[in-house]
């Protein structure tokens, strides 16, 4: 029985990575279509909202379903207890790449202003938060975690200057208002993406250690 | 007195020279369901007939170290080993009510023995009480004078703590109590338990985690005579400090 549990725990893992990578790439392709105005391939993020949708259900129920089968404990509860979690906050970057698709297709027709700032940094940033929490998932490792208290700072730090900086072509010109209303919601669906990446680093740090932190 | 029903310090236990307790420490607070887990042959039943000294009655059993129980070492000197069992009831694997005494009289005859209580009427409303304490009164009150070979074996074990209960003891030592019981006289076992121990220090060896993950609030886990690990039982089953009890209670241990 215990072995197979095992063998289902890693069929969840892999699940949920599946899920982790298409939040990923879905965020990446959101931003780099709003970078290069590329509607196209903001409509495809569009198309890809439900089938994340679709693997949260599925993982969900193929979690309950284990909880109510095979009664883990120890390592495996938490396993499944971090999975659990996991997807919801990949969900919800799925959703921020949605909205961030959403905007790009509304700012397609216009250059942008003082090349969008600095949203693309940010995002690289952001998904290399995600990137190094779900590699943690996998290998069931502390070492990608580390700094991540530093790094959500950072990303925060970034907030705030894309918003200093938008407020100050608004000034300047009030032409700039609307697109710059966009770059500061995009910025703080970034920054909530971040925040989602240090969720999800706090639940791989329990199934780990058995512990629960706070990173922030 | 100490706050602990059953304590040991650097317990060792052997059969002629083979030693399957290897000094274990540990202590059991009053009134508590205490699960003792391990897989079989790693020295559970050795270890829970040692807080009765029922290993003595084993030539070949040597026991070193200490027991205290309630703060008294069972195996020091000047100690009169038919009090310390009278503190201590003990249910074994097998239901073993005496076949040839009636359910009444399976009870009585402890008393009756021991002479703990005097007269017909003291003798009928303490057994009554027993069978009212093991969950079984309500069961079993128009056939007292029927044999235990009528009783599913899940109540012949609940007429077997019964029998212990009318004793008075303090603690309760249970084998692997449900072994050989169904699943509905398992859980009605199980439920026992967990009302007995408002009144009883209550230790329970079980080769299932999944028994003691139900009804124990400390748990220790034996292994190859060793006490691997032990704590309360939430904080063992969702986060255990060692590698080998991890296995274990994950069922993955070769
Ligand atoms: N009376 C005995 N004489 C010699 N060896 C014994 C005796 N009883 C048990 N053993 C040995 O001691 C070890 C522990 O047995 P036991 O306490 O019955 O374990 P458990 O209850 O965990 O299955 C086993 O290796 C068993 O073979
Ligand atoms: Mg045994």
């Amino acid at each position: 029985m215990g072995e197979i549990l095992v063998g289902k725990i890693k069929e969840l893992k892999s699940d949920v990575l599946d899920m982790g990578k298409l939040a990923v790439t879905m965020l990446k392709d959101a931003v780099e279509a709003l970078k290069s105005q590329n509607t196209q391939l903001a409509e495809t993020v569009l198309d890809r909202k439900t089938e994340i949708a679709r693997m949260d259900e599925a993982i969900e129920e193929k979690a309950l379903r284990m909880i109510a089968l095979y009664h883990p404990v120890s390592r495996d509860m938490r396993t499944i207890a971090a999975a659990l979690k996991m997807i919801t906050y990949l969900t919800r970057i799925g959703r921020y790449a949605k909205d961030i698709a959403k905007t790009a297709v509304l700012l397609a027709n216009e250059p942008h202003l003082s090349k969008l700032v600095e949203i693309p940094y940010m995002a690289d940033k952001v998904v290399g938060m995600i990137d190094d929490a779900l590699t943690a998932f996998e290998n069931e490792e502390l070492a990608p975690l580390e700094n991540f208290a530093e790094r959500d700072d950072e990303i925060d730090a970034l907030y705030y200057s894309i918003f200093r900086e938008s407020i100050t072509y608004m000034m300047e010109d009030a032409k700039n208002i609307t697109k710059c209303i966009h770059y500061i919601i995009i910025a703080r669906y970034l920054e909530r993406c971040g925040d989602h990446a240090c969720k999800i680093a706090e639940k791989v740090h329990y199934m780990v250690t058995g512990e629960h932190i706070e990173i922030k | 007195m100490s706050n602990y029903a059953i304590e040991t310090r650097n317990l060792k236990i052997a059969y002629g020279k083979k030693e399957v307790i290897k000094g274990v420490n540990f202590k059991i607070p009053e009134k508590i369901v205490f699960a003792l887990m391990g897989p079989s042959g790693c020295g559970k039943s050795t270890l829970l007939r040692s807080f009765n000294r029922l290993l003595d009655l084993n030539k070949d059993a040597r026991v070193s170290g200490e027991a205290l129980l309630f703060g008294q070492n069972i195996y020091g000197e000047n100690v009169d080993v038919m009090s310390v069992r009278r503190e201590i009831g003990m249910v074994f694997q097998y239901p073993n009510p005496f076949p040839h005494l009636t359910i009444y009289e399976n009870i009585a005859i402890g008393l009756r023995l021991n002479k703990i209580v005097q007269g017909r009427e003291e003798l009928d409303s303490r057994i009554k009480w027993a069978l009212e304490k093991a969950s079984l009164l309500d069961e079993v009150e128009d056939r007292l004078d029927d044999y235990p070979s009528a009783l599913s074996g899940g109540q012949k074990q609940r007429l077997v703590i019964a029998r212990v209960l009318a004793m008075k003891p303090k603690v309760l030592l249970l084998d692997e109590p449900t072994a050989n019981v169904d699943p509905v006289g398992t859980k009605n076992i199980e439920n026992l338990l967990m009302e007995l121990k408002k009144e009883y220090t209550i230790v329970l060896v079980t080769h299932e985690p999944a028994q003691a993950s139900r009804i124990s609030d400390y748990v220790g886990f034996l292994y190859l005579g060793e006490l691997v690990e032990s704590g309360p039982t939430a904080r063992i089953f969702e986060n255990p400090k060692h590698e080998l009890t991890d296995r274990y209670v994950r069922g993955i241990l070769a």
